[in-house]
């Protein structure tokens, strides 16, 4: 039995950055020596592997190959501590035990898995290998946004679940159903992160706020930042800036998953 | 000693309340003394030996930090005193004074200063009005801005109002209480808009949540067959996982 956690990484709506908000807080936990994995759940429309340096050349095989019966855990995990594929700030995480488990970025095998739906025992034991095969003390799903079977499943699943959304009423509104429903899946620990706040706001003010709303920790709010947004698709932006603001904000973060029971 | 150096004496703070009998006593006691540029009329820590009325010219008043290096404190001009407490209270020069510029000033020195106080009552009366006006015009606004300040920490912003006209009614720029609290209305101006420039802010941020709808698509997602199964199977993976003891 693995005592490794799942750590899904949510929102209910597009755009909220958490493709990059997970990519920056796995290679955070990874840092501190942990061992680490990222899989990408979002099949339809992956990403991650960008911010990891991953192109469709250096792709091996996917989470799409497992859920086909065409490839074993072990043959998707793409280390980035041997392939860290330039970028500054990742480079600094060369040695570190840090996984990625991308899905496939061809457009038709992304339709084929639309098409035949997804085996969620499969899946689900996907995970469970991975954390055990990796030997891993994280797992970090970056799911598609909404509220979809395989993001249900992965909420299911998980030890934390990180809800981000953006200060807006609309992402609060859809933020609701989902710690309504993560608590209905007795999700152990629900964290909530606030991405892409107007710097000119009060934080403390949202943080306050969101937490009255929901019960629940607001683990830090980040702000809405244009040199992230120059620089994100490039480069693991928190390594590469660690004394940014939105880095010095995420690394708030890391505590609350090393500390999850 | 000309008519219209005269009445720059009259015009300095100090010497306001002398008859133009006893002006003309503290002229002829005094001398004309002319400073160049970058020259000091007095140093830090130098016996007070007599002080100085402003006619001409900017002078900067400056002392030294730990490294040694200068600090400017202030600036001075025409009209202003320079040096007449310390020869009041006899203590060493608690800052240097340095010409900015061509600079004239009046020089009476402590022996003449003394000597007018001595023989000349209605001289010193003036003075000693003059100290008191001062002292009676910068108590009454201290007492003001601790009574303002108190209101400002509350958020009671009214006295901008009913004061503002006071204020405009109330001195010369080049005077000290004045300059204090045009300062301190400034202040007070921008805490009171950022106050409400926060609030407006923070009202684009209060979140509304409609409950109704939460509720009804909680009950979508959960009311089905899919998730009644996925609720009774996430108890069991995670029972699974956990460690046994």
């Amino acid at each position: 039995m693995s005592e490794g956690k799942i750590v899904s990484i949510h929102s209910f709506r597009g755009g909220t950055g958490k493709s990059n908000v997970t990519a920056n807080l796995a290679a955070q936990v990874a840092m501190t020596g942990k061992r680490v994995g990222v899989v990408d759940t979002d099949i339809q429309s992956p990403g991650i592997h960008v911010l990891f340096g991953l192109d469709d050349a250096k792709m091996g095989k996917t989470m799409n190959d497992f859920l086909h019966g065409k490839a074993t855990i072990r043959e998707i995990g793409f280390s980035i501590g041997e392939n860290t594929g330039g970028g500054e700030g990742r480079s600094k995480l060369a040695g570190k035990n840090l996984f990625l488990f991308p899905s496939s970025i061809r457009g038709r095998e992304i339709s084929q898995i639309l098409r035949e739906g997804i085996d969620f025992n499969l899946l689900n034991e996907g995970m469970q290998t991975t954390i055990s095969e990796f030997d891993l003390d994280y797992l970090f799903i970056d799911t598609h946004p909404g509220l979809n079977e395989e993001t249900l499943l992965s909420i299911a699943t998980s030890d934390v679940l990180i809800i981000i959304l953006r200060p807006d009423n609309q992402d609060l509104q859809g933020t609701s159903v989902t710690v309504d429903v993560a608590r209905s899946l007795d999700v152990p620990n629900l964290f909530l992160l606030v991405n892409k706040a107007l710097p000119k706001y009060d934080f403390a003010e949202i943080k306050t706020t969101i937490e009255a709303q929901f019960q629940a920790p607001v683990t830090s709010v980040l702000p809405l930042s244009f040199d992230l947004a120059e620089n994100a698709s490039i480069d693991l932006f928190s390594l590469r800036y660690p004394d940014h603001e939105w880095s010095k904000a995420l690394r708030n973060v890391v505590d609350f998953v090393l500390n999850a029971k | 000693m000309s008519g219209d150096l005269l009445q720059k004496i009259r015009e300095t703070d100090f010497f306001k309340e002398l008859s133009n009998e006893a002006l003309a006593a503290v002229a002829s006691r005094a001398s004309l003394r002319k400073f160049a540029p970058d020259e000091a009329l007095m140093r830090k820590g130098d016996a007070a030996l007599s002080f100085y009325v402003i006619l001409n010219g900017h002078l900067k008043i400056v002392t030294t930090d730990a490294k040694g290096d200068e600090i400017i404190i202030n600036k001075v001009g025409p009209g202003e005193t320079i040096g007449e407490l310390a020869l009041v209270d006899e203590r060493p020069r608690s800052a240097g004074v340095v010409a900015l510029e061509p600079v004239e000033a009046l020089e009476l020195t402590k022996e003449a200063f003394f000597e007018l106080l001595d023989q000349r009552l209605d001289v010193s009366l003036g003075i000693l009005r003059g100290f008191s006006s001062r002292l009676r015009f910068s108590t009454t606004y201290i007492e003001k801005v601790i009574d303002w300040s108190q209101k400002t920490a509350e958020g009671d912003y009214s006295f901008l109002e009913y004061t503002q006209p006071l204020l405009n009614r109330a001195g010369t720029d080049d005077d000290k209480a004045a300059q204090l609290l045009s300062t301190f209305y400034s202040m007070v101006r921008k805490v009171k808009a950022r106050e409400e420039g926060l609030k407006q802010q923070l009202e684009r941020l209060t979140f509304e949540i409609d409950q109704e709808r939460r509720k009804r698509e909680f009950e979508e997602i959960t009311g089905t067959e899919f998730y009644a199964k996925l609720k009774e199977q996430a108890q069991t993976i995670r029972r699974k996982r956990t460690p046994d003891p």
